[in-house]
């Protein structure tokens, strides 16, 4: 699985299937400070990723 | 996948507290009806107000600004304006104006732009020299002057700010940390000197987070750079702290609000709530001698 953090940042995931919350903690994310999505569309923490899938996390920055 | 509890589409969010799925259709629906709860309980928006929002063009001016408009026909006589603060921070204010401008100009709300170097005389970099550790406080006083100008000159009688749930929690922190009480119980949404114009906080029960997803569902969420000064805050330590707090432990921001809340309540009519006066210098309302903005400029030689 493809887990992108930012264009410069992109990681394979082999622990899978695994919940984005899973994943986010093992990539040390907390998961209140990013939201995650697949194929443009939001996911909630305890979505199931699959080995084909590619997730991005946009981590939100602060102020505004 | 998860499916959403109120309908058959698929989960956006999981809203642990409550155990509930929600779609994105479902979870729009659901914030906007919080924040309108939050308005009509405190009271903080009432027929025939002029209502200037504080739009920075960052994510949570951006949202409020959306949330309001759409709240807005729910409301009796009531107008909406946005007021953005220029304060003169180089490759970071362009691109957020750009996106105040755009959006205003979309929603056909009526714009105003007040900047530092037109106030002040100078930018908020050039302030800063040799100062970049005070730059949140400095700021900080200088865009609330700003601010209130800005929302004088409009004619405006609530100025609303984007503060969500996360600054809400990490000020009642700081101030503590921090020992100050007063700062703490300092209450600005009501005015009963009519001194000044009451500061409303409609998104105070809204997470970050929330806020981040509510844009993304709306189509009004762009990457924007983040404050080059912020790495001199306080408030970033505070904030990964308690965003870790309120992972491990929710419910943590809300249980610090409502110490505030009941802090408040014990200090009121006590010697901690100072009393309002007049600053010497410009007349504004103050606590002492000086107000905040001709204390700085005395101490910045300006
Ligand atoms: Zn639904
Ligand atoms: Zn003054």
């Amino acid at each position: 699985m493809r887990l992108i953090l930012s264009d410069r940042d992109v990681r394979i995931f082999e622990h899978i299937p695994a919940p984005v919350e899973q994943i986010l903690l093992e990539q040390g994310i907390n998961p209140l400070e990013v939201i995650v999505s697949r194929n443009g569309k939001l996911l909630s923490e305890d979505t199931v990723i699959q080995a084909s899938d590619e997730v991005r996390i946009i981590r939100i920055a602060h102020g505004g | 996948m998860p499916v959403c509890s109120l309908c058959t589409e698929p989960a956006v969010v999981y809203q642990r507290y409550i155990n509930r799925h929600l779609c994105g259709t479902h979870f729009t629906a659901d914030v906007e009806l919080r924040v309108a709860d939050t308005i009509k309980t405190r009271q903080m928006i009432v027929p025939q107000d002029r209502v200037a929002v504080a739009l920075s063009g960052g994510k949570d001016s951006t949202a409020l600004l959306l949330l309001l408009q759409r709240l807005l026909p729910s409301w009796e006589d009531v107008r909406l304006i946005a007021i953005t603060i220029d304060e003169g921070i180089a490759g970071y204010r362009e691109e957020t104006i750009q996106s105040a401008e755009q959006l205003t100009g979309r929603l056909g709300i009526e714009h105003h732009c007040i900047s530092f170097t037109g106030l002040f005389g100078d930018s908020l970099d050039a302030f800063l020299t040799g100062r970049e550790t005070q730059a949140c406080s400095i700021c900080g006083i200088l865009r609330k002057k700003a601010l209130v100008v800005g929302a004088r000159q409009a004619g405006v009688t609530k100025i609303a700010t984007g503060h969500n749930l996360d600054d809400e929690a990490q000020s009642v922190l700081m101030n503590v940390f921090r020992g100050d009480l007063p700062r703490l119980v300092r209450n600005s949404s009501v005015d009963s000197s009519g001194k000044f114009i009451p500061r409303i906080k409609p998104l105070s029960l809204i997470s970050e987070k929330e806020i981040a997803t509510y844009l993304m569902l709306n189509d009004a969420w762009s990457e924007l750079p983040e404050c080059p000064y912020t790495r001199y805050a306080m408030r970033r330590e505070v904030r990964s702290m308690l965003s870790g707090f309120e992972y491990k432990h929710p419910g943590t921001m809300l249980h610090l609000m409502e110490s505030k809340k009941k802090i408040e309540r014990y200090c009121k009519g006590s010697v901690i709530s100072e009393s309002l006066r007049s600053c010497l210098e410009c007349g504004d309302p103050c606590s002492g001698d000086l107000c905040q903005v001709c204390l700085l400029r005395q101490s910045l030689d300006r």
